[in-house]
C-alpha cells in the first residue's frame, strides 16, 4: 500500500514526532506507516485522515 | 544502540545500571564459589545490588521518555513493562538466595522446601505476566505488534530448542537440563525477536 504521509507532513511542516503526538502514537508508528514497512489498522488510517482533513483513499491508495 | 555508558538527558543509560549489577553478581558468584565468603555473607551480598534497580529504572524511564536513541517507544505501557520486570527480577534474586541459603543452613521440612523451591518459579512467572500487561495495555499498535511478533518468536526459538535437546537427551546424546532454562531460551528468544524487529522494522519493541 503507497501512502502520501510525507508528502502531506510536509505540507504542513511537521515532523515525525509532530505526526505522531496529533495521532497519539509513537514516532516509530509513524515512520513504519510512511515507509511502507507497516500498513495501519482502520482506525488510525481514519485519525490519520481525520488529523489531515481529507479522506482515507487521499492518504493511502492500494497498488 | 547507544553505547553502555551513554549518558542520556544529564543521567547514565540504563545498560550501565544493568552492566554494574550483573558485574557486583558475578563478583559475589567468584566469591562465593571459591569459599572466600561464606553462603551468608554471600546472601547478604546479594542483596545490596538490588539497590541499583531504582536508579536503573529512573533511568529506563528517562531514556523512553526522551524517545530514545530510535531503539525505544515513548508510552506509559513500557514504563509499568519495565518497572514490572525489574520488581520480577529482584524478587527472583531474593527467592534464589533464599532458597541456596535455606538448603544449605538448615533442615528444611518438605512443605519450607516446596514454599522455597516454588519461589524462584513464581518471580519469573511475573516476567511472562509483565509480557502478556505489555500487550494488552500497549496502546499503540505498531509497537503492539512488535512485542506480539517478538514474544512469537521467542516461543518458537524455546519450543523449538526444548523439542530437538529433549530427543536428543532421551538418545543420551546431551546432558539433562532442568526444565526452567527453557524460559532462559525464551527470554533469548525475546532478545532475538527485539534483534529481528530492529532489522526488519528499525525499532526494538519491548526493551
Amino acid at each position: 500500500m503507497k501512502n502520501r504521509l510525507k508528502v502531506l507532513r510536509a505540507e504542513n511542516d511537521w515532523s515525525q514526532q509532530d505526526l505522531a503526538d496529533h495521532l497519539g502514537v509513537s514516532r516509530q508508528s509513524v515512520n513504519a506507516i510512511e515507509t511502507g514497512k507497516y500498513d495501519p489498522s482502520l482506525p488510525l488510517a481514519f485519525k490519520i485522515a481525520d488529523v489531515f482533513s481529507l479522506r482515507i483513499e487521499d492518504i493511502f491508495q492500494w497498488n | 544502540m547507544a553505547g553502555k555508558t551513554e549518558t542520556n538527558g544529564g543521567g547514565r543509560s540504563p545498560f550501565f545500571y544493568a552492566g554494574l549489577i550483573l558485574f557486583a553478581y558475578a563478583i559475589i558468584i567468584a566469591l562465593a564459589s571459591t569459599d572466600a565468603i561464606n553462603s551468608v555473607t554471600a546472601l547478604i551480598l546479594m542483596v545490596a545490588p538490588l539497590g541499583l534497580v531504582w536508579p536503573m529504572m529512573k533511568a529506563a524511564t528517562r531514556r523512553i521518555d526522551s524517545g530514545g536513541p530510535g531503539c525505544f517507544a515513548k508510552g506509559e505501557a513500557q514504563k509499568r513493562y519495565m518497572k514490572r520486570v525489574a520488581i520480577s527480577t529482584s524478587l527472583y534474586l531474593i527467592a534464589l538466595a533464599a532458597m541456596t541459603f535455606g538448603e544449605k543452613q538448615y533442615e528444611l521440612t518438605e512443605p519450607v522446601r516446596v514454599v522455597l523451591a516454588t519461589l524462584p518459579g513464581l518471580a519469573i512467572v511475573g516476567v511472562f505476566w509483565a509480557v502478556g500487561r505489555l500487550i494488552i495495555e500497549e496502546q499503540d499498535e505498531f509497537i503492539r505488534m512488535l512485542v506480539i511478533r517478538q514474544a512469537l518468536i521467542a516461543t518458537g526459538f524455546a519450543m523449538s530448542a526444548a523439542s530437538v535437546w529433549g530427543f536428543l537427551e532421551t538418545a543420551d546424546i546431551v546432558v539433562h537440563l532442568d526444565a526452567y532454562w527453557w524460559a532462559v531460551v525464551w527470554f533469548f528468544g525475546l532478545f532475538v525477536g527485539a534483534v529481528m524487529n530492529r532489522i526488519q522494522y528499525g525499532t526494538w519493541g519491548a526493551a
